[in-house]
């Protein structure tokens, strides 16, 4: 929260009040109608100042580095550092499959077993996109518009986004990646492999997408994706 | 995310305070002018500056804010068949 812009929505709104009531005390209605406007002002900014500044921005950060850290040790542990990492769809939820076995559909949240192989499944839930609907089709424009929305105007996350479309091959290139987030693209859980890959799945309502290669740039990343194994 | 709310703030300060002068100027006296233009002011800024879509109460903000606009078209609407 702001506390100063806080502070000044409700300054706003205390003096709209009183021009207000000198305005119908007076009998002037344009003076009724600025304190109105003076109000919806003060209004919104009384709402903005809710939204976290940078300092509590800090605090995710840090813990989200805590939360990583600990996911890399259970892969490190599980051998599966080198492993395939797919988006899988199970009914209604998406889980983000770490296995040495491409896309494996017989796993549960958590920590498991499948086709010879352990495998990590971690439920994602993609931020803001019960905005848009699971088409299931591969439209390249829609698709990299919901991208770029996601990705870059809402959740900040990189300054430019494209799309290719290669039958069921997906290329996606991020470029202007911010600070924090490039260095968690290091790990093996990579925000933006995960969040392009979730995306994906959901609008185009794959059974799953394997991530193929991820390609590190000087400015960015590319993420190449394919659509539809599932590992019997 | 910080510019952007201070660069919101300002050019809906703005949009507000050059909109009420006019109307102020013009002798507007009907109150609905000045809550319908504050609040494209605010559509304005906050498609020029994308402060936040993110947070729910952003998103009932706007929400609330295009209902009042609706609102208040549909009364002048309104007005004008009934006359």
């Amino acid at each position: 929260m702001t506390p100063q812009l806080f502070i000044f929505g409700l300054n706003i709104i205390v003096i709209s009040l009183f021009l207000a009531l000198y305005g119908l005390m007076s009998g002037v209605n344009s003076l009724i109608g600025v304190a109105s406007s003076l109000g919806v002002l003060g209004g919104v900014f009384i709402v903005y100042s809710r939204i976290p500044r940078d300092p509590t921005i800090t605090a995710l950060v840090n813990y989200s580095k805590i939360l990583l850290e600990s996911t890399t040790s259970i892969i490190e542990d599980l051998d599966l550092l080198d492993s395939n990492l797919c988006i899988v769809r199970k009914g209604n939820e998406l889980l983000a499959v770490y296995s040495k076995i491409p896309c494996p559909i017989q796993v549960d949240p958590g920590v498991g077993f499948t086709g010879g192989s352990p495998y990590l499944a971690i439920p994602i839930e993609i931020p803001l996109v019960e905005g848009f609907e699971a088409t299931g089709t591969v439209d390249q424009a829609t698709l990299e518009r919901m991208l770029r929305t996601i990705i870059v105007d809402e959740l900040g996350m990189a300054r430019e986004l494209g799309l290719t479309i290669t039958g069921n091959t997906y290329h996606v290139y991020i470029h202007g990646l911010i600070e924090v987030l490039k260095d968690y693209s290091k790990y093996p859980v990579d925000p933006y492999v995960i969040v392009t890959a979730a995306i994906i799945a959901y609008t185009t309502s794959a059974s799953s997408i394997r991530v193929v290669e991820k390609t590190t740039t000087p400015d960015g990343v590319v993420i190449a994706l394919r659509a539809g194994e599932i590992a019997e | 995310m910080q510019s952007r709310i201070v660069l919101f703030t300002l050019m809906f300060t703005s949009l507000v305070v050059i909109s009420n002068i006019t109307l102020v100027f013009l002798n507007e006296s009907r109150i609905d002018v000045y809550i319908s233009l504050s609040i494209l002011a605010y559509y304005v800024s906050h498609a020029l500056s994308r402060p936040s879509t993110t947070y729910k109460p952003v998103r009932i903000l706007n929400i609330a804010l295009f209902v009042l606009f609706a609102v208040i078209v549909a009364y002048r609407v309104y007005e004008v068949f009934i006359s």
